[in-house]
């Protein structure tokens, strides 16, 4: 048994086994992920907008023990994750990171909230970092407008999905 | 021992390994799904199969019983000169699984197979693992004749 624990270095795995396969592969199960969130999530998010957003993001703060600080405004839900257990693990590990691991986050977040009428944006700073910022919009242009300030934006569908 | 993870237990990330297994498994198949675990057993856990290579099994042991008493698996011990064996009677993972109703994919248990195959390929050690079913299985570790 993989412990629970363990179970993002494996995913870390999967995603550098996919890589090497063809990053078509690796970007094809992001799509999977975003089908299958879909279906537990976009109904909600559709529902309950912003706030449903930010109930739904306290609960994965508490139970995936992140070090984060939420914000609900009028126009937007902000994530702001200062320690992401997540990648936390994939650097402390003995296997090496995959270079896009931060990537399927947006990797299912985004189709999630195109389905819902929303917009995301993620500004991962850094792909070696522990750290970063979403915020989920109602409106287009002030997503966009959010967006063009990132330091290194996620955009895991994208032809350029950068280096940085 | 090289992970030794604290705090609150996200069981939910079983069902995420059941799901991602099935979709490699449907999607490119057994081969390169079990390859993830072999690259899972040769670098994430390279500390545990170093030591199998130096012929000390001690950490895999220790791994074994510190996620199962931290998962509330239910399983036995037991230790004599000639082998290890790790009677698993019921398995957190397809606990979990089985108490949300959620279809356990046929080829779940390769995580556990092949993890152990590969962690003692190079060492003085077999590590074999029968799978009964409904989350029992026996793992036993063994010096090479």
């Amino acid at each position: 048994m993989i412990p629970s624990d363990h179970f993002v270095r494996y995913y870390n795995e999967v995603f550098k086994t996919l890589l090497e396969k063809g990053r078509e592969h690796l970007v094809e199960y992001w799509r999977e992920l975003g089908r299958l969130q879909i279906k537990e999530l976009a109904d909600r998010f559709r529902k309950g907008g912003l706030k449903a957003c930010y109930e739904y993001w306290k609960r994965i703060e508490r139970e995936e023990n992140c070090q984060a600080t939420l914000l609900l405004t009028p126009d937007y839900f902000e994530f702001q994750m200062r320690r992401c257990p997540s990648l936390s693990k994939v650097l402390d590990n003995d296997a090496s990171p995959c270079l896009y691991y931060c990537d399927h986050c947006m990797g299912w977040v985004e189709p999630v909230m195109k389905a819902s009428g929303l917009y995301a944006v993620a500004d991962m700073k850094s792909r070696t970092e522990p750290s970063c910022v979403i915020r989920v919009f109602e409106d287009k242009a002030k997503a966009d407008a959010w967006a063009a300030q990132a330091q290194l934006l996620s955009r895991p569908y994208d032809e350029d999905i950068g280096q940085g | 021992m090289r992970y030794r993870d604290t705090g609150q237990v996200h069981m939910d990330f079983h069902r995420t390994t059941n799901g991602t297994i099935a979709y490699l498994r449907q999607t490119h198949g057994q081969d390169l799904l079990d390859e993830t675990f072999r690259r899972t057993a040769r670098d994430v856990y390279r500390s545990i199969r170093e030591d199998l290579e130096r012929g000390d099994p001690g950490q895999l042991l220790e791994h074994w019983v510190y996620y199962f008493d931290r998962e509330r698996g239910d399983y036995t011990l037991h230790r004599n000169k000639e082998e290890t064996r790790l009677e698993v009677h019921r398995c957190p993972a397809i606990a979990y699984l089985q108490s949300r109703g959620i279809p356990v994919d046929p080829a779940f248990c390769r995580q556990t197979t092949v993890i152990n195959e590969t962690l003692a390929e190079a060492s003085p050690f077999t590590i074999e693992t029968q799978v009964l079913g409904q989350g029992r299985c026996v793992q036993t570790l063994r010096r090479r004749a």
